[in-house]
């Protein structure tokens, strides 16, 4: 199979100055005084049609100057990038970035189109149903400076998506909108994965990661820490960031010990679905509360707008970091129930719990009807004490037999 | 000169971008204003309507000997619009990488796009005023065949004007001060320069100067051409040709030298 994305040793240095004077000079004279800067370093991969690779890594660890090295903004120091198929590559690194905020939506569609490299005629044949999708009909003929900011993405996305690129490069971007818009920019990426487009994807958000991507590059200043397979990329990623926290901030047991509300985000009113209540048990006394027997209960009440029925996740975490377990109603094929109120309920048990004595946390999602988008998360929101009959150390109890 | 001749090359492959940008910034230079596109052509008119009543009409100023013409106000206007297009150019031209900023890091686009967008875009404002000026002057020569040279004469001013354009948005990208003194230069530069007095007029040590002025030769070009009819001296055509070509080899370099930061200074 032809690959639609060849990267071999790509590199970036950049050169830093100690003044915007040493600068000019170095440009001038040609003898150069700059300290160098290397923000990505001898990456290579190859990816195929179809294919989506996350990257992930910290703040800094050159994953946008990777996605603009890719888009061609940025010149490589070293390396090369090489496009298989028609070569046409789509960057939604910023939305609405050449936009004029005295011309109409329309005047600046043509344009940004010219930019993004579509001809006229084809701009032509496009407009309306670039129109409609971003749902500005009414205002496309309107200066840009009267939209509001989510007009402006959604026509800006709406135009980057129109034609169906060979690779899409997506820099945290998914965030647009409101989430009815997001939910449709999530279906549009999804069926271009399924037509063959290639897809790079950078985000913080591991489930979307987890979601789309079907292949993780996690980048650690600059050099390529480890590529494979999303879910070994993330679950070494993971563990990294929680060793990092734990040698960073000894006293995270006091930082969980907030008061449960103090986790719970601030809703904004706009929602399309909020958690209403999360409760677990059966809980005794103390602080946190024992749990009583060896069954757990964690029942999430929500509400979601219309009649569309939100799926539930819970994850069971160790405080002080270590995950145990996430559990999903879209992924196990169970659902939410409609009570008498139109609030919905979904109540998850684990029997027989196989952990080992110690304290743990419990947090709760809500999800659309697809399991595509976040509406809502109590993180960390309830913690209990488990006391395990079993006296040996450990996390969990698993099943075994002697011989 | 391989850098330059990549920048021709893609400056070349993306003709019809640049067509589309040249458009955009003619109309965004009077967008949201009432007036339109009439501020292009009302906003140097004026300036030079000013400059006419203050020494034509006020100071009734009249040129001596070895002058093409004896009236000012004549005189002055010839030298007055290829100079304004000439600021205008290079004024919008050095600040076009800076502005563009966030489209550059957005988009994969050659930078080199920006500075002759700007260039064409006033030179789209200024070379049809010039025009204007031919049947204004030509019955006083018959409308003398010279007349044609101003072709090439404009053309070898605007390629200059590119060139001199993106060497200073380069230098703009890498220092911020170099738009403040390139302001104050081209504020200053009309007076070091046959605009406003006949070259005879300058004290012969200070000539020199003149002719550092990238615009000397094409204002004494289009006066030639347009006040007396009669084809500019080598001395013209020699300058303008030198100018360009030395701001060829120094735009090489430069290029060369920022290719690969120059995105990331803006």
């Amino acid at each position: 199979m032809q690959a639609a994305l060849t990267v071999s040793g790509l590199g970036k240095l950049y050169k830093l100055y100690d003044s915007p004077r040493a600068r000019l000079r170095a440009l001038l004279t040609g003898r150069d005084t700059h300290r160098p800067h290397w923000a990505l370093h001898d990456v290579s991969f190859t990816l195929e049609r179809g294919h989506c690779l996350g990257v992930i890594g910290a703040n800094g660890a050159g994953k946008s100057t990777l996605l603009k090295l890719i888009a061609g903004t940025l010149q490589p120091t070293t390396g090369s990038v090489r496009l298989g198929g028609s070569g046409r590559v789509t960057a939604i690194l910023e939305l609405g970035a050449g936009f004029h905020p005295d011309f109409t939506g329309r005047e600046n569609l043509r344009f940004a189109s010219a930019l993004i490299g579509i001809s006229p005629a084809q701009a032509a044949r496009l407009e309306d149903s670039i129109i409609a999708f971003a749902e500005i009909e009414e205002a496309i003929d309107r200066p840009v400076k009267t939209y509001s900011s989510g007009m402006v993405v959604r026509l800006a996305f709406s135009l980057a998506t129109a034609v169906e690129p060979d690779v899409l490069i997506i820099d945290e971007a998914l965030a647009v909108g409101d989430q009815h818009f997001q939910k449709k920019c999530v279906e549009r990426i999804d069926s271009f994965r399924r037509n063959g487009c290639t897809i790079l994807f950078c985000s913080h958000s591991q489930y979307h990661i987890r979601q789309v991507c079907n292949a993780a590059l996690w980048l650690d200043g600059g050099n390529a820490r480890l590529m494979g397979p999303t879910e070994m990329v993330l679950a070494a990623y993971e563990t990294h960031v929680r060793l990092l926290d734990a040698n960073m901030q000894p006293t995270e047991a006091a930082a969980t010990d907030l008061p449960a509300a103090a986790a719970r985000k601030v809703l904004d009113p706009g929602r399309r679905g909020t958690i209403t209540e999360v409760s677990i048990g059966p809980l005794g006394q103390g602080a946190p509360p024992l749990l009583q027997g060896d069954t757990l209960v964690v029942s999430v009440v929500a509400q979601a707008a219309g009649d569309e029925q939100p799926n539930v996740a819970v994850m069971l975490e160790q405080v002080g970091g270590v995950g145990i377990t996430s559990v999903a109603t879209h992924v196990d094929g169970a659902h939410a129930t409609r009570q008498a109120d139109g609030s919905w309920r979904a109540t998850v048990t684990f029997p027989e719990l196989p952990l080992h004595s110690g304290e743990y946390v419990v947090s709760a999602y809500l999800f659309d009807a697809q399991g595509i988008l976040v509406y809502d998360e109590w993180f960390k929101y309830a913690k209990f004490l488990y006391a395990s009959p079993a006296r040996l150390p450990g996390l969990v109890s698993l099943r075994h037999h002697w011989s | 000169m391989q850098s330059l001749r990549k920048e021709i090359a893609s400056l070349w492959s993306a003709r019809s971008l640049l067509a589309v940008m040249v458009a955009r910034d003619l109309k965004s230079r009077h967008a949201g204003s009432a007036l339109g596109f009439l501020w292009l052509y009302a906003q140097p008119l004026l300036t030079i309507g000013a400059y006419f009543l203050v020494f034509d009409i006020v100071f009734k100023l009249r040129l001596g000997e070895g002058a093409p013409t004896r009236a000012m106000g004549a005189y002055l206007i010839v030298g007055i619009v290829p100079w304004l297009a000439f600021t205008d150019a290079i004024g919008r031209g050095m600040v076009s990488l800076v502005e563009a900023g966030a489209l550059l890091q957005k988009n994969p686009m050659p930078p080199v796009l920006f500075p002759v967008r700007s260039v064409l875009a006033s030179a789209a404002i200024f070379l049809p005023m010039i025009v204007l000026l031919v049947p204004l002057y030509a019955p006083n020569h018959g409308f003398s065949a010279a007349l044609l040279l101003l072709v090439p004469l404009m053309a070898l001013a605007v390629l200059t004007w590119c060139l001199l354009a993106y060497a200073l948005a380069i230098l703009a990208a890498a220092l911020r001060d170099v738009i403040q003194v390139v302001t104050f230069v081209l504020g200053v530069g009309m007076f070091l320069s046959p605009v406003l007095f006949p070259l005879t007029m300058f004290p012969e040590q200070l000539a020199w100067l003149l002719w550092a002025n990238p615009m000397t030769p094409t204002v004494l070009g289009a006066q030639g051409i347009l006040l007396k009819g009669s084809a500019p001296g080598a001395e013209v055509w020699l300058t303008m040709i030198v100018w360009p070509a030395l701001l060829a080899v120094l735009l090489d370099r430069l290029v060369a030298r920022s290719r690969e930061q120059l995105i990331d200074w803006l």
